[in-house]
């Protein structure tokens, strides 16, 4: 499988706040819509899963064709979708910007440094 | 659960899973039936299905039951083989595409809006043609030959009463080569159940010889033979109200009336003959079958003994078996024989028996690797399960089975993977799995994309009947579809799934769903030549600014392209391209405040309500009578609405957002507004708010283009520009009533590339307004934009000329305010306030014409220079005289004085007042605020060290040091003064020794010396004589040229500054201890005439301000000349004390001879007593001492830590001690005896003080100051020579 990854926090009201296509695959034209209805599509699923489960990591809930999701759940009610199932290490720095008190529910997430940071992880990992 | 029969999967299978009957007939048959319109398969067969049979049925079991339902299927001898891939794809496309064009009636509407909560009925949301479609599919995986219940059951022979030779055609139509493959390659048994039928045809004559043929037919063939009468009508006009043939009829034309001639016997007579060769002949028949199969199983494979004969004959078998479907069947083989008792049982709903068929020979053809056979057995397997409704999981693992194993096939059983797999969606729907339902849809859809859109589009709608719905998968999955619709043109049916998947993603903020979704429906639309729909979809991406440049490109070049193709100029509300930011609105009008500059018009309310605190009447004073004040208050409906005044332009300030990266054109913005006129404003408040709410509709009304009649009372400005990718731009937007009345701003239009028009509305959003805030209580958002236009009032404009943008420090400039007022009405009482007094003094008006800096200079004569009134300081406002008014074209000018007074960026605030002197107008005063920002730039850095002199009692030294900070400026210092009578300076050199270019350099610096004196205290000594002689306190610096015009700093303006400064200093010093000196400098432009650079530094008197109240000096002879061989020399000396404190002062003289441990002891308190001026007596000691005994001399300068005595004493008391009054001095008399010739330094004393303060007395003013303390004595050298 090519190596890509779209990495998406998701917050309340599936109001996406951060987005990040990481990955060396050549880029496809329409890869970055086809990733978001894919993980849109795959909240469904969540939405059912984590409230029967009490993990926090859900493996490959949903897939479509080569792409498959796995969600990071935590207590915000926020969720990650990834493609990939070894970013969870990304958790902590999620719920650094959940501890930024300026930071409003629901608005995009635009720091660069997060960028950078979730970027580099995704290099090492994929 | 319910009936299975009863459930959508029961009744597909009861229709589908049933006999089948092979027709074969001759042509003469079919002409007869084509009369009415259909053939004979079709004519027949609305009456093969019966509901109300009741047959008793036994079968393998002895027990009998009843059959109630029960179906027959037609079939032409020719039909019956596995249909063309091809045709049946085509004949699929056709059915979607006939669905389509019905559908597009629906499309230009939007679709209902879906109520996800309760989807109560299913059918409802679903479209129709579904049905139709899955049953065609599944039909086009028919009569495949590893299935029994496809093979006929019976085969129903049909000659025509017409025919030649009827009974040989009977045997002919048999007997001939057209006989499906089925039966001939020996898939299944070719001896059936054969039925004859005689088709007599009522208009070609009478039955009797149809009777004849009858009973001859019955002579060869048996009882299994009737006749059929058709055409019974005559005329053919027999109409059949709930037309039989609806469902069969497909390729009827439609203008025909079907069935015409077949009146009610003939279709009675149909009826019949098809219940008699159900119930008598084919379901006997079959039931037979049933019995001869079982026992023939029986016999073979049930029981231990054959199980393991068969296990092992398998095993055996396994080697041979090397075809790749599996070996083949015959007809008579136990496997075909087995799964025909199977089928059989099943289509006579005895599901327990084919049950353990179907078991007994799964197991076998797996055995057998015979897969499809396998497949279709388990595909079985699944569907009697479900029609037994027991072991449901059995029943999906059977389907899941034999769906996958399909699949494994490979490409040729994709139609029975297809079959197979609508099934079991159907069995999972019956069950309410609508999440594995939709999942087997999606795996159903293979390489065909028509298909799979279908097939997706289906599995999204059952996504949707979930429960709970997720709507989520729904809408991925009809935009999945809705890309293989279009993949495979069919765009009508893509524009729909798009469009119900609108619905799941209007409020998302998943930025690229939403542009993929609206930009295909756009374009899709445009395909179709619906412009409009398409315009109004893509507007709806425009704003995509997380999109690549390329994307933004392309969805803007085919949003242009489709509203140029449109025709007419399109109108948006919310146009997002530009974006509009809200709550950086500004709205700023003027009532009572009016602005001079834009930039008055944004700085904060704050500060001119501040400046205008002192200037405003405020309410209590204004109201002179409660009559009066009726008059002239607005109604007070309107209290809550902003004034504005007829003829004054409101300004609203906009910023606008490319939020694109691609630059984008933006013309004609202007603002929308609605005025009503006075008139309306005398109608009661109700009729006013019947005019609000027509503000509403009007608004639409409004933007429609032209302005009509209300272009006459207002005036709009428009503007435009373009915008670069990203930018953002502010815009001014005006509008002008002209007329008294109503005005609301409604909202904002704007051209964006010439082909779209958009407009906002500001109504809905909370505006934050600048000139209002805080002076209206309760806003409401409504209110904010509406104006209440009173009567055109007097306006006074003003401005400051010429007012630099950045001056350096110090800088003094002549200015002029010059105020108009282009009504005739005049205005009076003009006040004014300034927020930096400390930068610009108002003048007077007579200073309006001097020269300056020419008027500054000093007059030899009686100077008629303004002198400097120190009351006006003290006074906030500027009150012009009583008689200026301000009317008509002639300007006001009056003068003002700038000094750039400490360096850094200076707002200047300036408010004028006036009052308007026409008494009927709406308002009384009006203010105008001005606002500059200037920038001071640091010029000379000037610093001054003021040190007591240590020989002379009253006065100082002054060390003046400039550096010229500048970077290019040079300056020529002009002039010092000292401020005030109290002190007198004199340059201590010539300037020019240690200034020879007399021009201060950028970054070049310069130190001075003067000498200040304090005359006030000199005045009580004895050389008051020689003061006069001092040039007032002014030093000129400059070349000697120059010093003639020394300016006059106690004229206005500098004298003005100066105590602007000395006010600002006041708080924190006492002002009998400060000398104030100004310097004046020029800078050395080429138009140096206009600007003075004035410093203005107001300083300490160090020797007062130093710790001790205590000064002294010592006076005597410096040198003298002496015999020692005759005498020791006694010397006197006096030295005089002045106690500078305000209470009486207690000195004690201390004289030591040894100085040795003294010095030590006291050198810290000499430092403290020396102020903050130390260094300075060091300097003046090394540069002043004259060696005149190079012997003596080395040893005085010696430190006098030297254990030797020195060599002379104090004589007289070694201690005194005296008493002086506040300010006054004394005199002591003091005596020293020298021993040998030499120079001795006369500073081995202590001088003791103590400030005897007055009982109760607290020190609260000197806290700072000490009460006693210790000086070491100043040094004097006193030089002794032996004399000749």
């Amino acid at each position: 499988m090519a190596s890509t990854a779209c990495f998406i926090i998701v917050s309340r009201n599936d109001i996406p706040i951060y987005e990040a296509e990481v990955g060396s695959a050549a880029k496809r034209e329409d890869a970055a819509q086809l990733h978001q209805f894919v993980l849109h599509a795959a909240l469904d699923i969540v939405q059912d899963l984590a409230w029967t489960t009490s993990a926090m990591f859900l493996k490959a809930i949903d897939r479509f064709n080569d792409l498959v999701v796995s969600v990071y759940v935590t207590a915000e009610v926020c969720m990650y979708l990834i493609f990939t199932c070894r970013m969870a290490c990304l958790n902590w720095k999620q719920l650094l910007i959940l501890l930024n008190p300026l930071y409003l529910p629901g608005s995009r997430v635009t720091s660069s440094h997060f960028d950078t940071k979730v970027r580099a992880l995704a290099r090492k990992y994929l | 659960m319910a009936d299975p029969a009863n459930t959508p999967l029961g009744q597909m299978l009861l229709d589908e899973i049933t006999p089948v009957v092979m027709v074969l007939g001759t042509p003469l048959v079919e002409e007869a039936c084509l009369k009415n319109g259909i053939n004979f398969v079709q004519m027949l067969s609305p009456f093969c299905a019966f509901n109300n049979i009741d047959v008793p049925v036994r079968t393998a079991s002895d027990q009998p039951y009843r059959l109630q339902k029960f179906k027959l299927r037609l079939f032409y001898a020719s039909d019956i083989r596995q249909p063309n891939l091809e045709v049946a794809r085509e004949r699929l496309k056709q059915l979607i595409i006939q669905a389509g064009e019905k559908d597009l009636s629906e499309l230009s509407s939007d679709p209902p809006p879906t109520n996800y909560e309760h989807n109560g009925s299913e059918s409802e949301n679903l479209p129709s043609w579904f049905q139709f479609f899955n049953k065609e599919l599944v039909r086009s995986a028919s009569f495949s030959d590893h299935e029994a219940f496809d093979h006929p059951v019976a085969c129903l022979l049909v000659v025509s009463s017409k025919d030649e030779q009827p009974i040989n055609q009977f045997v002919d139509l048999f007997n001939n080569n057209k006989l499906p493959s089925l039966l001939n390659d020996g898939a299944m048994d070719p001896k059936i159940l054969k039925h004859y039928l005689l088709v007599h045809d009522n208009q070609d004559g009478s039955t009797e010889k149809s009777a004849r043929i009858l009973t001859e037919m019955r002579s060869t063939f048996g009882s299994d033979c009737q006749l059929l009468c058709i055409n019974s009508s005559e005329d053919g006009l027999v109409e059949h109200h709930d037309d039989p043939w609806a469902l069969y009829k497909s390729d009827a034309s439609p203008g025909q009336n079907v069935g015409c001639f077949l009146n009610v016997d003939d279709l009675n007579e149909m009826k019949d003959i098809m219940q008699d060769l159900s119930t008598k002949h084919i379901i006997p028949y079959m039931e037979q079958k049933i019995r001869v199969l079982n026992q023939q199983v029986s016999a073979t494979r049930k029981g231990f003994r054959n199980q393991i004969k068969n296990l092992w004959w398998r095993k055996g078998k396994d080697e041979v078996a090397d075809l790749s479907n599996g070996p083949m069947y015959t007809f008579s083989s136990i496997e075909s024989q087995i799964r025909a008792l199977g089928d059989y049982a099943f289509m006579l709903r005895d599901y327990e028996l084919a049950l353990s068929n179907y078991r007994l020979i799964s197991t076998d053809y797996k055995l057998d690797k015979a897969w499809k056979r396998y497949a279709g057995v388990q595909e079985m397997t699944g569907l009697t399960y479900f029609m037994l409704d027991q072991s449901r999981k059995e029943a999906e693992y059977c389907m899941e089975n034999a769906f996958n194993t399909y699949l494994k096939i490979g490409p040729s059983s994709q139609q029975n993977a297809t079959r197979c797999g609508l099934w079991w969606v159907e069995m999972l729907k019956t069950r309410d799995q609508f999440k594995e339902a939709a999942m087997v849809y999606f795996r159903v859809c293979g390489e065909e994309t028509l298909n799979s859109a279908v097939m997706l589009e289906q599995a999204a709608y059952c996504y949707l009947l979930s429960k709970p719905p997720m709507l989520h998968k729904y809408g991925f999955h009809l935009v999945l579809s809705g890309e293989r619709y279009k993949k495979s043109d069919q765009i009508k049916h893509a524009i729909r799934t798009y469009k119900s998947a609108i619905s799941v993603y209007k409020e998302t903020r998943w930025s690229h769903i939403k542009d993929h979704v609206h930009f295909n429906i756009g374009q899709w639309y445009a395909n179709l030549g619906r412009y409009d729909l398409a315009a109004s979809h893509i507007l709806e991406v425009l704003a995509c600014s997380h999109q690549s440049k390329a994307t933004q490109d392309i969805f803007l070049r085919h949003f242009l392209q489709i509203v140029q193709k449109t025709g007419k100029t399109f109108e948006v509300p919310k146009l997002q391209l530009p974006e509009i930011n809200i709550s950086f609105l500004k709205v700023i009008f003027e009532d009572h405040r009016t602005y001079a500059s834009a930039t008055a018009a944004s700085v904060k309310e704050s500060i001119w309500r501040s400046l205008e605190e002192d200037l405003v009447p405020s309410l209590s004073t204004a109201r002179t009578n409660w009559l009066e004040l009726h008059s002239r208050v607005l109604p007070t409906k309107y209290k809550e609405s902003n004034v504005c005044v007829a003829g004054e332009a409101v300004r609203v300030d906009i910023e606008f957002k490319n939020p694109l990266q691609i630059p984008i054109s933006v013309s004609g913005v202007s603002l929308i507004c609605e005025l009503f006129g006075s008139s309306d404003e005398t109608k009661s408040d109700g009729n006013n708010l019947a005019g609000e709410f027509q503000n509403d509709d009007g608004s639409v009304e409004t933007t429609s283009g032209e302005m009509s009649n209300k272009s006459s009372s207002f005036s709009l400005s428009k503007v435009d520009f373009s915008l670069e990718g990203g930018e953002t731009i502010m815009v001014q937007l005006t509008v002008t009533p002209t007329i008294e009345g109503i005005l609301q701003i409604i909202g904002v239009r704007w051209n964006l590339s010439g082909a779209v028009v958009g407009f906002h509305n500001f109504e809905s959003n909370p505006i934050k307004k600048r000139s209002s805030e805080g002076r209206q209580r309760a806003n409401r958002s409504g209110d904010n934009l509406k104006f209440v236009v009173i009567k055109s009032l007097p306006k006074v404009e003003g401005f400051i000329r010429p007012l630099p943008t950045s001056a350096y420090a110090g800088d003094v400039r002549q200015l002029v305010l010059e105020l108009r007022n282009h009504s005739e009405c005049a205005v009076k009482n003009l006040k004014m306030k300034v927020s930096h007094p400390r930068f610009l003094n108002i003048g007077s008006r007579e200073s309006l014409n001097v020269e300056f800096p020419a008027c500054l200079e000093k007059k030899r004569s009686e100077h008629n220079n303004v002198r400097h009134n120190p009351s006006n300081m003290s006074q906030p406002v500027f009150l012009f005289p009583e008689d200026t008014i301000i009317k008509g074209e002639s300007p006001l000018l009056w003068p003002l004085w700038f000094r750039a007074a400490v360096p850094g960026n200076i707002f200047l605030y300036i408010t004028i007042y006036y009052e308007i002197e026409d008494t009927s107008s709406a308002m009384r005063y009006r203010t105008l605020c001005m606002h500059y920002n200037l920038q001071v730039l640091p010029s000379l850095d000037i610093s001054f060290q003021v040190s007591p002199c240590p020989s002379k009692l009253q006065e100082f030294l002054v060390q003046m040091d400039i550096i010229n900070k500048t970077s290019t400026e040079s300056f020529q210092v002009h002039q010092l003064s000292s401020v005030g009578e109290k002190w007198a300076i004199s340059l201590r050199q010539p300037v020019n020794t240690d200034f020879p270019s007399q021009c201060l350099m950028a970054g070049q610096s310069l130190s001075c010396f003067f000498m200040l004196k304090d005359q006030r205290r000199s005045g009580t000594s004895e050389d008051k004589t020689s003061l006069s002689q001092q040039v007032g306190s002014v030093v000129g610096l400059g070349p000697q040229g120059t010093i003639e015009s020394l300016f006059d700093t106690s004229s206005s303006p500098l004298a003005d500054f100066h105590s602007r400064e000395r006010m600002l200093e006041e708080s924190s010093h006492q002002s009998d201890s400060t000398v104030d000196f100004i310097l004046i400098s020029r800078p050395l432009k080429s138009d140096p005439d206009s600007v003075l650079d004035v410093d203005i530094f107001s300083l300490l008197g160090c020797s007062i301000a130093s710790t001790s109240p205590i000064s002294w000096h010592v006076d005597g002879p410096r040198t003298l000349y002496h015999n020692f061989s005759s005498s020791f020399c006694e010397i006197r000396l006096s030295m005089t004390i002045y106690n500078s404190s305000n209470s009486i002062a207690s000195v004690r003289i201390n004289t030591v001879d040894s100085s040795g441990n003294l010095s030590e002891s006291t050198s810290p308190q000499s430092a403290t007593s020396s102020g903050n001026q130390v260094g300075w007596h060091d300097v003046s000691l090394v540069t002043d001492i004259k060696v005149t005994s190079d012997v003596l001399g080395t040893r005085s300068i010696k430190p006098p830590s030297l254990d030797s005595v020195s060599s002379f004493v104090w004589s007289a008391a070694s201690s005194t001690r005296v008493q002086i009054k506040p300010m006054s001095m004394a005199k002591i008399p003091l005596q020293i005896c020298a021993f040998s010739p030499g120079t001795y330094d006369l500073s081995n004393y202590m001088l003791h003080w103590n400030l005897l303060l007055p009982d109760g007395e607290v020190n609260l003013d000197e806290g700072t100051r000490q009460s006693a303390g210790t000086c070491q004595g100043y040094p004097y050298y006193l030089t002794v020579l032996q004399s000749t």
